[in-house]
């Protein structure tokens, strides 16, 4: 029976719940307490072990419905009493049929799905294909032929019985072959499709990618920064105010007769990345500009310390526009403000650097997300090296790719010169690595 | 195995509601469960639906001590674990110095005062001087209790870690005293609003228990269990009416909480019927934020006439 529960961790894990091998060994003491006798308290019991979000509950709730249905359907029992023309019948298959049992049809069932390497079943649109080779491994078109001969062969329009019955297994295997093809996707196959789309989306370049598919992206990009920004904003440094901690502070005067000498202090300060993002929205990174932005919200949502600015030519903050509203809103208010005018990189700075320079510390940050190209305009390349002397540090984010840089009217080199590092960020893939770095070193 | 799993699940339902509070089989199969398996339960749902509560029930049909510790940011072991008395510490070093003597006295030579000092007992980190805080108790106590660690996602991610070994293994490491094993193991219930995403170490010694609004059905009982003074038509329209409001698009949707305060108030206000003005009028108790009393205002007669209509459909059957 243990085959029974590990098959169906197997299917839970294809459709997206996490669960652990901790996990499927509280399940099996659950089993072994509820029994399979109940399936509604078996489901019951089970969805308080194994899924643990709200969300994961629902995939558990379809994904065990499907896995346990009603075992696979029993194949029509024969019908024709009298056999005697089962000699006549010449194809191996329509002997199983007619007179194997149904073990026997079961086991050739699986022998032919092996054959057929069922489990390199992935995607929910190969299970036609799956069924008919396994039929096909079955001999369905001896089947067939014979089927065709004793059609021709027949005097009147009725079929007679055998070639009746004959079909109506046949039609019973194809069910039964379609159940086994569905169940054996569940335990092996991609069942939600959500894996191949996040592989798929991840090495995609970004204005490629359907806006439609957009808040897939967002998800995925969004874990992305949450995971990174939890992973690295936990640095503390031990601060000489605040609370006393008298546990440490007894600890450690303990050796001096108890008078507390030295004091240890219980405030801990968590250093949290300041970082400052300017976003390029203009007619030349259109294709990408929804993408940034979405990038950009989504470092809002996990960076507390931050404030975004997006630009054409002149600069706005958007910061609290990005915190306020959802996703889809913030972006069009974005890009509705200042999206889709011509370039202004210096325009861009000169606002950038009237409105918050003072600001600007040796704890922040710059991010520009843009492809540099300046439209043939005056560069202030001098206000760049003013941030950059400014700040910690100053990031450059180019969707384009590196080969790109420089031709036409993209001033790549000028602006990088001022530049802690220059990533090219054109996939997602990229952008995972470029938010780990920035988060490793904005602290 | 003298009773079979379904009955016993069947018993703690009924015997919850002997306690005023009505569950649905998942929750009682949940408690079963977490009894059985002596596993923590990690209790997940919206704010009112009844997970605090839970635990309180638990307690009193277990015949058990509640012992509760609420969490915010900020909590940390000493609080939460136990803490040493520091005064009493102090002092017992100022008696130390004054009984060196007496101790030492007629002792010869360095090795001799050594093997003294030696016998002497230690006992500057010992049960006399350690305060037990919630968690501890909850191990130390001889007859089982259980232990409610309620909205475990206000802490911090460092007293997540802290819990780790109590849930899993119900023992707690003090280092200068070793590991203190509990004498029976705690029911141990923890809830949590979501507004962390709890950790997966967390999550994975947990059973997992999400608490969702009730069905019309299951919130019937519940009103009538909390407020056996209601007439019968009244809770029915009661129910359907603020299960209409979770259907709208709301900040804070109406919690079971909310509705028991509803019935309570209506029947103080001595209504039979519920009425638009009336509703009007108390809507405020049903709903906290203004923005969603102003959405629900323009439906209320759409949802009065749709709560009363299903309350009539349902008495002609």
């Amino acid at each position: 029976m243990e085959k029974v529960l590990t098959d169906f961790v197997k299917a839970l894990r294809n459709s997206n719940v996490r669960v652990s091998p901790a996990e499927t060994l509280d399940a099996m003491s659950v089993i072994d307490e509820v029994g399979y006798d109940d399936r509604d308290l078996l489901k019951r019991s089970l969805s308080i072990v194994l899924p643990k979000t709200p969300d994961e509950k629902q995939k558990f709730d379809t994904c065990f419905d499907d896995f346990f249905s009603d075992e696979i359907k029993e194949q029509v029992p024969v019908t024709l009493k009298e056999l005697n023309d089962i000699e006549d019948v010449k194809s191996d298959l329509a002997k199983t049929l007619l007179e194997g049992s149904q073990a026997e049809l079961m086991i050739s069932i699986a022998d032919a799905a092996e054959a057929s390497e069922i489990r390199e079943i992935r995607y929910f649109t190969q299970r036609s294909v799956f069924s008919r080779r396994i039929l096909e491994k079955m001999g369905v078109g001896k089947l067939e032929d014979e089927l065709m001969q004793i059609g021709s062969l027949r005097e009147e329009d009725i079929p007679t019985d055998l070639e009746q019955e004959l079909r109506n297994q046949l039609t019973g295997l194809r069910e039964r072959v379609s159940d086994y093809v569905q169940q054996q996707f569940l335990l092996h196959g991609d069942v939600s499709g959500e894996q191949l789309r996040e592989q798929v989306f991840k090495s995609m370049n970004m204005s490629q990618i359907d806006r439609s598919y957009m808040h897939e992206v967002h998800s995925l990009v969004r874990r992305m920064a949450k995971k990174l920004a939890n992973l690295h904003s936990r640095r503390k440094k031990n601060y000489r105010r605040g609370k006393l901690d008298i546990r440490k502070t007894i600890r450690e005067n303990w050796a001096n007769q108890g008078v507390l000498f030295n004091l240890s202090w219980s405030y801990k300060k968590v250093d949290r990345p300041k970082i400052y993002v300017i976003c390029d929205v203009s007619g030349s990174v259109g294709a990408y500009a929804r993408f940034m932005l979405m990038f950009l919200f989504s470092l809002t949502e996990v960076v507390s310390k931050l404030r975004a600015f997006v630009f054409s030519s002149n600069l706005g903050e958007v910061t609290d526009e990005f915190k306020d509203s959802n996703l889809d809103a913030a972006i069009e208010t974005a890009l509705q403000k200042h999206g889709g005018g011509s370039t202004d990189y210096g325009q861009a700075l000169t606002d950038f650097v009237s409105l918050c320079i003072d600001e600007i510390d040796k704890k922040t940050t710059v991010v520009i997300l843009g492809d540099a190209r300046n439209n043939f305009g005056p560069e202030k390349a001098h206000l760049m090296k003013i941030i950059n002397e400014r700040s910690k540090q100053v990031f450059w984010l180019n969707p384009e790719g590196k080969y790109r840089w420089d031709s036409g009217d993209s001033v790549m080199t000028t602006y990088s010169a001022y530049c802690t590092k220059v990533f090219q960020c054109g996939n997602i893939e990229q952008l995972e690595r470029v938010i780990s770095t920035l988060l490793k070193t904005a602290i | 195995m003298s009773d079979g799993p379904k009955k016993i699940i069947n018993k703690i339902t009924k015997g919850f509601a002997k306690h005023g509070y009505i569950c649905s089989d998942q929750i009682s199969t949940a408690v079963y469960l977490a009894s059985e398996l002596e596993k923590p339960i990690l209790i997940e749902g919206p704010p009112g639906v009844g997970k605090t509560e839970l635990a309180n029930t638990a307690a009193m049909y277990f015949k058990k001590e509640l012992i509760r510790l609420q969490c915010y940011e900020g909590l940390d072991e000493s609080k939460a674990l136990y803490e040493w008395r520091y005064g009493k510490q102090l002092l017992y070093t100022q008696i130390l110095k004054e009984q060196m003597q007496e101790v030492l006295e007629g002792a010869k030579g360095l090795r001799e005062s050594l093997g003294r000092l030696m016998k002497f007992e230690d006992i500057f980190f010992s049960e006399d001087f350690l305060e037990t805080r919630p968690l501890l108790q909850a191990l130390t106590s001889d007859k089982g209790s259980v232990l409610l660690i309620d909205e475990v996602d206000k802490s911090d991610e460092e007293f997540e870690a802290l819990l780790l070994e109590i849930l899993s293994e119900f023992q707690i490491s003090i280092p200068e005293l070793g590991v203190r094993v509990a004498k029976v193991k705690p029911l141990v219930m923890l809830t949590s609003n979501n507004s962390r995403e709890i950790g997966d170490a967390l999550k994975r010694r947990c059973l997992h228990l999400y608490i969702p609004f009730p069905d019309a059905k299951l919130e019937r009982q519940i009103v009538q269990a909390r407020v056996p003074e209601i007439s019968e038509s009244m809770q029915i329209q009661l129910v359907n009416f603020v299960q209409g409001i979770r259907e709208l698009d709301l900040k804070k949707q109406p919690a079971i909480s909310e509705t028991i305060d509803w019935a309570k108030t209506l029947i103080l206000l001595n209504s039979e019927e519920l009425e638009a003005k009336l509703a009007e009028e108390t809507l405020n108790i049903l709903l906290k934020h203004q923005q969603d009393i102003e959405v629900v205002k323009k439906e209320i007669p759409a949802l009065i006439s749709s709560a009363t209509e299903t309350s009539d459909g349902k008495s002609i059957n």
